[in-house]
């Protein structure tokens, strides 16, 4: 493990992310901020390999019941708290890595530290490097 | 080519149909309990004007004028007269075959050793789903039930039916249902596989409802018709052949649409029987939906589970046609993609000419995987009770 | 929602994604060719950009009518249908790249890719249902033109599927001879979703021409069948549905072909089936065998058994892969294809649901992973030996 400063607590605001890759290296490691909490992905989707980090952070749509007259009206919630992979559109909780289209897969997180105005992260050097 | 009429009868003394083999799979034990179901028996009338006596005079008249009025599916499944030339019955001059209950029972039940046959009616019947008239095509359905109920219930406790309905006005489809539910041998309802609009569509939920019920599945076999659609995405096929390659479009897209629009979230007990439009189809239409799931989910997010996991609780799927892939091993991978322990029941299509027989239809199987396809899948599906079954295997 | 610019900030340093090593793949120097992608959209930014290849007469129709397209129900388009990582930050005014440039770099260089088929925008093969031949034929012309200008000369690996449609063969006949002696013409694009299913004669003088020039047909989902509905039930409610009837209208099409005996009039034509999935296949050549068996009376012009037809003459692509609960399964279903003689490499790049090549399938037998990321394709497309050795070299 190697604890490495990845950035400034201001250079990411809420609804932010900054994406840290090694000099030619492949993969790195996505932070994000959701509502002031920071998070850290690995930036390899384990379904198809594609830079999970890269993709759109949303919400997603909920209801109780098929659309009718009298039910199932459709919501939108948890905004700003997913993101979805760019490749084949899987979406993943990013506080946990736990996808939510399919309950055994999880992308790794990594903790992160706040120091003062740094973000420290631990990570496995080989996941960071990913080659 | 042509043989004559009269050394066709010739043939046929001492042999009436072909008699069971022994095969691998296949047991000619006497039953200790039920170990054959067949969800694909035809009965029929042999003339429109035997529903006379079932409809009411208003129709009657129609009848008369009109005759059944159904309109043209495009091509039915006749070649070669439709019925299995062997079987035709040497004994009636005046037509083909022989439409009786108790030659069913000798040429089916007695010589295949069949626990349940669900009668599924004349295929040519279900085009009453294009009818413009709602009204005739219910009557037609009241009338035809009424005369199975006299002519092919309460005889042999081996004939159980599978009610027909029409999907033109849902509302009628569901006073039958009602009419009907509380007979002991209305084990489903029959509903054409091709109807006016897709089985997810609202305005056929309160059908479902009612089946729900009552606790009956829908069988649903190829044909109906679907005013102003055509067979397949790009128009009309010119061949016979092109237009049996469509059954699986027609299947797919039915399944699809139950699952996509949530009628199994709505009616958790519903189950919906698809018949006569081969298997495999439902694997690459399973996989493809779970894949689809995954992404875009989030358009249909009244969708608890992943597609097939509807589909294995849900649909059943007929064994009849049943493919014949190249190499036997696989028909064991189709069967095991299919989850067949689970989906897939047995059928015959009695008495048409692309029939399957039960000793032949599939390679030898495990006891579970045998006994799961030709009787548990189908007794789990159908409403058939504890009585019923003792009543056939004491 | 995310604001364009903390987006934009993402790709200093990374754009796109680069390949990973993984099994079935090596990304050794090529000694030969070992990767064909048979489905590379090429894509033109707005209408207008068309106008320098259009003739007076029909300028003036797009500027007062557009495209003109008719709406062939759901595009493929969730999440605003392109890869959101493809997204160039250095372009300010729109959010794709649609430059050849871009695809070299997103593509061809960063996944070895030897050949890339530019099979066009798929909004546009909704010209097959025009009412007006005219105007479908030139828009297919001056699309063909644009790609040439735009796409074609400069880079030996970028090869055309030339766009017809077939609203009036005749026009589609002559778009073909008018091409077929670029040697970048390698194939001729038809979309799936026609007015009429492909059997018919009504489209024979196109395939006759195709077969004269040695040129297969690479058909893509979708286009327009003015008047078919997309189910046998009439229309479904949901995006998700929809993309369950690409089967049928393969199928449909496939069917078609062999049944009324388009192989038996052109031996040497061939088609490709994109974007379909691909189990579809394994079931209509075991039905239509079993038919044919049965009921070969009825078409007694088919001299051979309806799967021989299809694995000499019929190619499927690759993408979107079937995903089945078991890795075995792959297997399986490569081997009720055929897959070793029907199955075409393509990544559908740039859009949100494509396959890389590394990972769209499990590792595979070298014999079997040739066929279907190179040889199947190259005995498919019009790929000249000297156009191998311009990009193996």
């Amino acid at each position: 493990m190697r604890r490495i400063v990845v950035g400034k607590v201001a250079e990411i605001p809420v609804g932010g992310r900054k994406i840290i890759v090694p000099f030619r290296g492949r993969a790195g490691i996505g932070i994000f901020n959701v509502n002031g909490s920071f998070y850290a992905l690995r930036n390899i989707c384990p379904h198809k390999r594609g830079p999970l980090c890269t993709g759109e952070v949303a919400g997603r749509s909920t209801t109780s019941a098929p659309p009718s007259l009298t039910d199932g009206f459709v919501d939108y919630e948890r905004e700003g708290e997913i993101i979805r992979c760019p490749w084949h559109a899987w979406q993943f909780d990013i506080a946990t890595g736990q996808c939510l289209v399919d309950p055994d897969v999880r992308v790794k997180t990594y903790p992160i530290i706040v120091d003062g105005d740094d973000l420290i992260v631990d990570v496995d050097v080989s996941d960071f490097i990913a080659e | 080519m042509a043989q004559t009429p009269d050394k066709l009868q010739q043939i046929h003394i001492g042999k009436k149909g072909a008699a069971p083999i022994a095969a691998p799979g296949w047991t000619g034990k006497p039953a200790d309990r039920v170990k054959l179901v067949d969800c694909d028996v035809h009965h029929n009338i042999h003339d429109p004007e035997q529903l006379l006596p079932y409809l009411p005079k208003f129709y009657q008249e129609h009848l008369l004028d009109q005759g059944l009025h159904l309109p043209g599916s495009g091509y039915a499944n006749t070649p070669f007269r439709h019925t299995r030339p062997d079987i035709k019955d040497p004994a009636l001059k005046e037509r083909d075959f022989n439409f009786s209950l108790e030659f069913t029972q000798k040429e089916l039940l007695d010589r295949w050793n069949i626990n349940f046959a669900l009668l599924t009616g004349p295929p040519v019947f279900l085009a009453l789903a294009g009818l413009p008239d709602p009204d005739w095509a219910a009557a037609l359905c009241t009338a035809f039930n009424d005369w199975t109920i006299e002519h092919w219930l309460d005889k042999d406790p081996r004939v159980v039916n599978a009610i027909l309905v029409a999907p033109n006005d849902p509302a009628l489809a569901v006073k039958e249902i009602h009419r009907l539910a509380h007979r002991k041998d209305t084990v489903a309802v029959m509903m054409p596989m091709q109807t006016p609009q897709l089985f997810g569509k609202r305005m056929y939920h309160p059908i479902w409802e009612a089946c729900a019920e009552h606790d009956l599945p829908v069988v649903s076999h190829i044909g109906g018709l679907s005013p102003g659609s055509t067979p397949t995405p790009v128009g009309f096929p010119s061949y016979y052949m092109e237009s049996r390659m469509t059954r699986p479009s027609v299947a797919s897209a039915q399944a699809a649409s139950l699952i996509v629009e949530g009628v199994f979230e709505k009616f958790p007990s519903f189950k919906v029987a698809l018949i006569e439009v081969q298997q495999m189809w439902a694997v690459p239409l399973m996989w493809h939906m779970d894949t689809d799931w995954k992404a875009i989910g989030d358009q249909t997010p009244w969708l608890k589970r992943k597609p097939s996991e509807y589909f294995r609780e849900h649909i059943r799927v007929g064994t009849q046609p049943m493919h014949e892939p190249p190499q036997t091993e696989q028909v064991y991978q189709m069967l095991e993609m299919l989850h067949a322990d689970e989906t897939l029941i047995f059928c015959t299509d009695f008495p048409h000419f692309d029939w399957n027989d039960p000793v032949t239809v599939l390679p030898k199987l495990d006891e579970h995987t045998h006994r799961r396809i030709f009787a548990e899948n189908a007794l789990d599906l159908l409403r058939i009770t504890d009585d019923m079954i003792e009543a056939v295997v004491a | 929602m995310q604001a364009p610019d903390k987006l934009d900030q993402i790709y200093i340093g990374k754009k796109g994604s680069a390949p990973i090593s993984a099994p079935g793949w090596t990304a050794k120097p090529a000694d030969g060719v070992k990767l064909v992608d048979c489905d590379v959209h090429q894509i033109f930014r707005e209408p207008e950009d068309l106008l320098p290849y259009l003739p007076k007469f029909y300028q003036e129709h797009l500027l007062d009518q557009g495209l003109h397209l008719p709406d062939p129900g759901y595009a493929n388009m969730p999440y605003r249908r392109y890869r959101s990582d493809l997204k160039d930050p250095e372009l300010k005014a729109r959010e794709f790249n649609y430059s050849l440039e871009f695809t070299q770099k997103e593509l061809l260089d960063r996944w070895n890719i030897d050949f890339a088929l530019l099979t066009g925008p798929p909004p546009l093969y909704a010209c097959a249902g025009l009412p007006d031949p005219d105007w479908a034929a030139a828009l297919c012309t001056a699309f063909n033109d644009w790609t040439i200008e735009h796409w074609l000369e400069v880079d030996p690996r970028v090869v055309n599927a030339i766009l017809v449609a077939p609203n009036d063969p005749a026009l589609a006949v002559k778009e073909i001879h008018r091409l077929a002696p670029r040697v970048d013409t390698v194939a001729v694009l038809m979309p799936m979703l026609t007015p009429q299913l492909y059997g018919k004669r009504i489209y024979h003088p196109i395939w006759e021409a195709c077969a004269e020039h040695d040129l297969p047909v690479v058909s893509h989902i979708v286009g327009d069948s003015p008047g078919s509905t997309p189910t046998p039930a009439g229309f479904p409610s949901y995006y998700t549905e929809y993309r369950m009837i690409r089967p049928s209208l393969a199928s449909a099409q496939a069917a078609s072909l062999i049944a009324e005996g388009v192989f038996e009039l052109y031996p040497n034509l061939k088609f490709a089936f994109i974007e379909a999935q691909q189990m579809w296949a394994a079931p209509l050549m075991w039905h239509m065998d079993a038919d044919w068996k049965a009921l070969g009376d009825q078409t007694p012009w088919l001299k051979r058994l309806p799967s021989e037809y299809f694995r000499e003459h019929i190619r499927v692509g690759s993408q979107p892969m079937h995903e089945p609960p078991q890795t075995e399964q792959v297997y399986q279903m490569l081997e009720m294809l055929h897959a070793d003689e029907t199955l075409v490499f393509c990544t559908d790049f740039p859009h949100w649901d494509w396959n890389d090549p590394v990972t769209v399938l499990p590792k595979l037998d070298e014999y079997t992973h040739r066929r279907i990321f190179a040889e199947n394709a190259l005995d498919l497309l019009r790929i000249t030996d000297d156009m191998i050795e311009a990009v193996v070299a």
